[in-house]
């Protein structure tokens, strides 16, 4: 039982705020949540589990316009609409139109061309012995999968990952200052969204965009409009993630060069080194939420329209949930909680997750004794994280 | 059919309701309940659950 007195506070807004330091550690082994600058954080795996899916909270990002003094626009109408933020029916309409084309089994015939893409960007830099993973590997891998997915010419790219990045922009606190450009950004992925709209709607094919074009559930289907939309938040949520996730992933394992031996020695591994790096390392430092009715939990009561944030790295490493919470791939463990969870799950897990497994293979495969070249450079701790700049000297395996 | 999931893999992430909202339920808390004898009519619909069950915990045993 937590006194409130005993309650930890943790300042997220301080851009030295660490989620891999004692003080977070120290305040998750003294109670399950903490008070932030935002409302609540969660520090427990057992209470993100339950409070995570808990019906009486909802997604928490849904006002971010707004609370950043943005009340109309292109950006506005997009973010409002988004499938991230809607809720209840509006939400589960568009998520059961979506979820089919998601599934493994049609993955599957994506994943040799993925294979082929990790061993060209590699075969690249190989001889060189060095890399600058971000910009080499991590951040064309992460664009040309979403090509792959989407049917874009892959040779396009440069301009997706300009259009993600600029759209993630979004996200940071200076909105404000940086709305024309993501506006601007916003219509030109309208653009590329509504060719390929246009095009599968002439010539169906087995890909993807076909695939949601023609989803179908008794009757109901996705409009222009609404398809648009979501390929937009495809290639918003799948890019920027997947590239840091990777060089979060790579940073993990220079950091514990045995378990990369394993891997490289196990490439059957690759699938549980993702699961391992997202529990220890996630991009996603937190999934927000908003209570929606007044409500008592445990010790706590929490007014309606609470802000609540779920730490994922912190719940994925409680020695409550995982004994021995150091990354190890040979580990049988419980899930995290990197990709969200409930209604809001992460639509493109099955794709991340598969995507990342056949980079970490590879990279294994044919990289050893990785170690820092130079000055790498991070994004700060808050929400969304990952290297910047992560320049790597290695021997050739 | 029978529908079982696997307890110890479902985090009840309720995306199954959505493909099968006949079938498949969160109640009040947010735990998923569901039928185990589900008529052949809705084959389709429960396999959509399986697909798109984010822990592979739904399987049909005929
Ligand atoms: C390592 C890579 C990725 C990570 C870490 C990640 C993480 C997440 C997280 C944490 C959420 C939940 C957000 C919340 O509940 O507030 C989410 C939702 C989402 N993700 Fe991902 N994601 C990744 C890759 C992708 C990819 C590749 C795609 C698309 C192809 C994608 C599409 C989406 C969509 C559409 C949602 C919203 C789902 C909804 O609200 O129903 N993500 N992702
Ligand atoms: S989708 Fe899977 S994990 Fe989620 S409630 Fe249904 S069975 Fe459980």
């Amino acid at each position: 039982m937590t006194t409130e007195l005993d309650v930890p506070y943790l300042d997220i807004a301080d851009p030295g705020f660490a989620m891999h330091s004692q003080a977070v550690r120290d305040a998750r082994a003294r109670s399950w949540y903490a008070k932030t600058n935002y409302g609540y954080a969660i520090l427990r795996h057992e209470y993100v589990s339950t409070l995570l899916k808990d019906p009486r909270l909802r997604q928490g990002s849904a006002k971010w316009p707004e609370h950043n003094g943005v009340h109309s626009g292109l950006f506005y109408d997009w973010w409002t609409k988004c499938l991230l933020v809607l809720e209840g029916e509006d939400h589960h309409r568009i998520r059961r139109l979506l979820n089919p084309a998601f599934s493994l089994k049609h993955l599957e015939p994506y994943l040799p061309r993925f294979e082929a893409l990790a061993d060209e960007l590699i075969d690249d830099f190989l001889p060189n012995g060095q890399v600058e993973f971000v910009n080499e590997f991590a951040q064309p891998y992460a664009t040309r999968v979403l090509c792959i997915l989407l049917g874009i010419p892959e040779s396009e790219w440069p301009t997706i990952a300009r259009l993600a990045s600029t759209i993630g922009l979004a996200l940071g606190v200076t909105l404000q200052q940086d709305l024309a450009e993501v506006e601007a950004a916003i219509a030109e992925l309208y653009v590329y969204a509504e060719d390929l709209i246009r095009d599968r709607q002439v010539n169906p094919g087995p890909d993807l965009i076909s695939r949601l074009v023609e989803a179908n559930r008794n009757g109901d289907s996705l409009s222009d409009d609404e398809l648009r939309n979501a390929l937009c938040l495809l290639i918003f949520g799948g890019m920027d993630t997947t590239r840091n996730q990777l060089g979060l992933g790579v940073m993990s394992f220079l950091q514990h060069p045995e378990q990369w031996e394993l891997l490289a020695a196990h490439p059957e591994l690759a699938p549980a080194a993702v699961e391992e790096v997202m529990r220890t390392n996630p991009t996603t430092t937190w999934v927000t939420r908003e209570t929606v009715v007044d409500f008592d939990y445990e010790e706590l009561h929490i007014d309606a329209g609470t802000t609540v944030h779920f730490f994922t790295q912190v719940s994925g490493t409680d020695p409550q949930a995982y004994p021995n919470p150091e990354i190890d791939i040979t580990a049988e463990r419980v899930g995290h909680y990197g990709f969200g969870g409930g209604m809001h799950h992460c639509l493109g897990h099955f794709v991340a997750r598969a995507d990342m497994a056949i980079a970490l293979r590879a990279l294994s495969s044919k990289m050893t004794n990785l170690r820092i070249n130079g000055v790498d450079e991070w994004m700060p701790d808050s929400g969304n994280t990952g290297p910047v700049l992560l320049p790597l000297a290695f021997d050739r395996r | 059919m029978k529908v079982i999931v696997d307890r110890t893999k479902c985090d009840n992430h309720g995306q199954c309701t959505f493909a099968a909202p006949t079938v498949f339920r969160l109640d009040e808390r947010g735990i998923l309940q569901y039928e185990e004898n589900v008529d052949e009519s809705l084959r389709d619909e429960v396999e959509e659950a399986s697909d798109v069950c984010p822990a592979q915990a739904i399987r049909i045993s005929d």
